[in-house]
């Protein structure tokens, strides 16, 4: 037997411990990979698509790294330290301690290389997959499943550096890990790591917490952005000291509660968890973190369904092009609209308003005039009843929705200084016929005949009056695609700072609407991607941490064994070791994203409307399946391992 | 002297199969009385854990029949078996195993929590024990901050606490200096004498099964020879080592390590 053939050997026959550790090595690897597939995907035109796959992919691919550094850390340096009495025999044997680090080091890279390889095949094999899922929610045409070297070169360079490094690191741990470890039951580490705890601190993370959740309780529209930049890291610092102070303190608490304590399994259940609590705080804080993000994230998605409607109410039109007299390209601009909205078989109603400013009296201010005959031609495609006005009558274009209760009661008279026409204006037009302060903010409808005069009177050099082209397209979600080359130059020259350069503007609802929807979208997708990660990962360090500490479980066993324990109440006690570190940090993360969105209706006034119960629901229901079944998995292998005491 | 016997074995054999079937007790017969106190010797390999193991019931007889306190343990079910032990047997350890996350007070109390006693009956309990095991100053110690002696005190309180019918020791002084392993059997035989509870020990040690009663010796599974205390507890010592010599070789060899 070789050296190489030794330290194989060990991967092999130790595979059962190995597993879980291999199954989140791969998995991690597979979802890097298809982040990479997707960054480097060759036929991703859209530009704006695009920025949001490299930049949305990218974050997580650094996310999903860094993670993995940890995890792996963390892991060899458990198993390591579970495995310290064959080094140990392997040293008295004679081993050298070079020939032990060479061990580690090739037996580590054959996982390494092992999980690499694994996981990038299943990768690309479930690539076309994951094109189709993203194709569905960015709603491209088609993402075809193409061979590049490049997400290969990524992935394979990006973890296999890892492996390596982790490789010559791990052996340190057999040294240095003893001491500063505190899992590993070492008599000597003492009681202090294993149960202390500093009360302050317990106490500071219980009251960032609740402090946290006042106040997002009861947020106020003026505190809001304030509060989103000192929430956060409040509620983040409190989770963290919730886990490593505050919830040893609780249980401390118990512990003195001898009716509470003294009851049962309570007894051996809350004085394990302790323990392991300790053991796996940090783990607890990340798996929280990540599932609060990932619920709302889905949260604010499902929310967005909601925020259609309200996008639709705030946007009633179509598409909207303004235009200032002195642009050249107006009817050229229009016929290309005109065209692709025919050519893509869309219904529409175009009605071009000639909008005029007069300045009123009453006010001192500008005001936008508007012809009754074209607003009711307006209202007659919405199917809204037609308004009548004598001559001398106005009504107020209230700007937006909520405006429409301060204008309604509203009678005002006034002239408007530049024509000499006299108004009286008496309420506000009671439908929403145009995006909010898309005309302008103080808006008036005059009679036709009142809106001749004004027209006649001419135009003076400080009023600008423009055309506006409102289409009103009853299919408006399905317009992304026109006017496209118009949207760009004015995205283009608005990105160049020089606003109101352009003679003309234009608004396309539907392709704005469908940018937001296809960000949070995808942000939804990479989150639950990563959450998966992370979810799976924490599993199998729990698997790990039990895996390390079962010489000392097994003998526990065997104490309750003789001492008269009952499979069932035997089965009992380890679910109530289990379940907690499997659910906690979900229920946990539930509470923080609760009220979260209790912060963020602030900023949705409808979202108590909404039903984002549903959508919660399916995703909470899909990661409960994933994690019960793994719980069981976990469950099973445990006990096994554990009644094999012999 | 046929009094009541508490444990009783017939024709008790014990096989492991296993890649290799190994035959740990062939044949045994054994009473223990009620009250007495019981010392197991024989060479490591003898058979004298698996003797233990069955009268723990946490294994079972291959052949033979086995009645302990009345009942036989084949007859009953894994859960009745679990609760059986819970309330007739007390267990000593070698090492100790004191349940590494709990306080002494909270080691003792185990047993009972199981079995739902209202809390001011436990601590009741916990008084009396401590005071008499002396205890006391250290209720509130976890185990890695006791002496040996302290910890296989509180192993023995833990056994006591449940007031079960028959304490089984395995080599309670295994670990122990001198001085403790004294104090240790002292307080063993004090209890066998006052509370007439029925002690079994398996011991390797000649010194501690001079405190028994009687003292039966094993080899390889079989019954090898047995012998009643007199009047004093040297004379005792002296027959138990003759018998010893006459087994044969290696009885003071290191216990074999029980790996799990």
């Amino acid at each position: 037997m070789t050296f190489r053939q030794f330290a194989y050997r060990n991967v092999v026959r130790n595979r059962r411990v190995y597993a879980a550790f291999f199954m989140a090595s791969v998995f991690s690897v597979m979802v890097f990979f298809l982040y990479s597939m997707l960054l480097f995907h060759p036929s991703i035109e859209d530009r704006f698509v695009r920025e949001i796959a490299i930049m949305g992919m990218g974050a997580a691919e650094i996310i999903l790294y860094i993670f993995t550094v940890f995890f792996l850390f963390y892991s060899m340096r458990a198993f390591l330290q579970a495995r310290s009495k064959e080094f140990g025999i392997l040293l008295h044997l004679g081993m050298a301690k070079g020939q032990l680090n060479r061990l580690i080091f090739i037996e580590t890279m054959i996982i390494g290389v092992a999980s690499i390889v694994a996981g990038t095949i299943l990768g690309y094999m479930f690539s076309k997959f994951f094109f189709m899922i993203i194709r569905e929610i960015v709603l491209l045409p088609a993402l075809p499943l193409y061979f590049s070297w490049e997400p290969f070169a990524l992935t394979i360079g990006a973890f296999l550096s890892l492996f390596i490094i982790i490789s010559y690191v791990a052996p340190v741990f057999i040294r240095t890990g003893e001491v500063a470890d505190l899992i590993q039951e070492v008599p000597s580490s003492g009681s202090k790591g294993a149960y202390g705890y500093s009360k302050t601190r317990g106490y500071l993370g219980l009251l960032f917490l609740g402090m946290s959740y006042a106040m997002a309780a009861s947020t106020t529209n003026s505190v809001v952005i304030g509060l989103i930049f000192f929430l956060p890291p409040l509620a983040t610092v409190g989770t963290f000291y919730f886990f490593t102070d505050s919830l040893p303190l609780l249980l401390h608490q118990i512990r003195n509660r001898k009716r509470l304590y003294w009851h049962h399994f309570w007894l051996l259940s809350i004085s394990e968890g302790v323990v392991r609590l300790r053991e796996n705080a940090r783990m607890f804080f990340i798996v929280t973190m990540v599932s609060t993000i990932a619920f709302m994230s889905v949260g604010i998605l499902a929310s967005l369904t909601s925020f259609a409607s309200q996008y639709r109410e705030m946007s009633p039109l179509g598409l909207v092009y303004k235009s200032k007299p002195e642009n050249e390209l107006e009817r050229q601009h229009i016929a290309q609209i005109v065209k692709e909205l025919n050519s893509e078989r869309l219904d529409y109603s175009l009605i071009r308003f000639n909008v005029l400013e007069q300045t009123s009296t009453f006010t001192e201010n500008t005001v936008a005039i508007l012809k009754l005959s074209n607003i009711n031609l307006l209202a007659h495609s919405f199917g809204y009843p037609a308004v009548n006005l004598r001559e001398g009558e106005a009504v107020f274009l209230p700007p937006s929705v909520s405006s429409y209760d301060q204008l309604k009661d509203r009678i005002v008279t006034t002239l408007l200084e530049e024509s000499d026409v006299e108004v009286s204006i008496d309420g506000a037009y009671p439908h929403q016929l145009f995006s909010s302060y898309s005309i302008a903010a103080n808006a008036i409808i005059l009679n036709d005949t009142d809106y001749d005069k004004v027209f006649e009177s001419g135009v003076t050099d400080k009023l600008e009056p423009f055309s506006y082209y409102a289409f009103n397209v009853p299919d408006w979600q399905m317009t992304k695609e026109i006017g496209l080359s118009i949207d760009n130059n004015v995205t283009e020259s608005f990105l160049s700072g020089d606003t109101n350069q352009l003679p003309y503007s234009f608004e396309n609802p539907g392709l704005r609407y469908s940018v937001i929807r296809t960000t949070f979208s995808l942000l939804l997708f990479i989150g639950l991607l990563l959450a998966a990660v992370f979810f799976l990962a924490a599993g199998s360090f729990i698997y790990f941490r039990l895996y390390t500490s079962l010489d000392r479980d097994r003998k526990q066993f065997d104490v309750l064994r003789r001492m008269g324990i009952t499979d069932r109440e035997f089965k009992k006690i380890v679910n109530r070791q289990l379940i907690p570190q499997f659910f906690f940090p979900w229920g946990v993360a539930f509470v923080h994203s609760s009220f979260a969105f209790l912060s963020l209706q602030v900023f949705w006034d409808a979202l108590a409307e909404i039903s984002i119960v549903r959508e919660l629901v399916i995703v909470l229901a899909g990661f409960t399946l994933m994690q019960i079944f793994y719980f069981y998995l976990i469950r099973w292998r445990y006990l096994a391992h554990i009644r094999a005491s012999g | 002297m046929k009094g009541n016997s508490i444990v009783e074995l017939a024709e008790v054999t014990k096989i492991y199969e296993g890649k290799v079937m190994h035959r740990a007790l062939n044949r045994l017969d054994f009473e223990v009385e009620e009250g007495e106190f019981v010392a197991v010797m024989g060479p490591s390999g003898s058979g004298k854990t698996t003797l233990l193991n069955l009268i723990s019931t946490i294994a079972l007889p291959t052949y033979g029949r086995l009645m302990i306190n009345g009942i036989e343990p084949e007859a009953l079910k894994q859960n009745d078996l679990a609760l059986f032990r819970r309330r007739n047997l007390g267990f000593v350890f070698q090492d100790i195993n004191l349940l590494h996350m709990l306080t002494v007070e909270e080691n003792l109390v185990l047993p009972l929590t199981l079995d739902g006693i209202p809390v001011p009956e436990m601590e009741r309990r916990i008084a009396e024990l401590a005071a008499r095991l002396d205890l006391s100053d250290i209720l509130n110690r976890r185990p890695d901050e006791l002496s040996g002696g302290q910890a296989q005190r509180t192993a023995i309180g833990r056994a006591l606490i449940h007031k079960p019918k028959i304490i089984l020791a395995d080599e309670p002084t295994g670990n122990l200096d001198s001085k403790s392993a004294k104090d240790v059997l002292e307080l063993l035989s004090h209890i066998n004498r006052t509370e007439r509870k029925t002690v079994v020990m398996v011991t390797h040690d000649p010194i501690a099964a001079s405190y028994c009663d009687r003292v039966l010796f094993i080899k390889d599974g079989e019954f090898f020879n047995e012998i009643y205390k007199d009047e004093r507890r040297q004379t005792f010592f002296q027959r138990i080592l003759n018998v010893l010599s006459l087994l044969g070789g290696n009885v003071n060899d290191l216990s074999s390590v029980r790996l799990p």
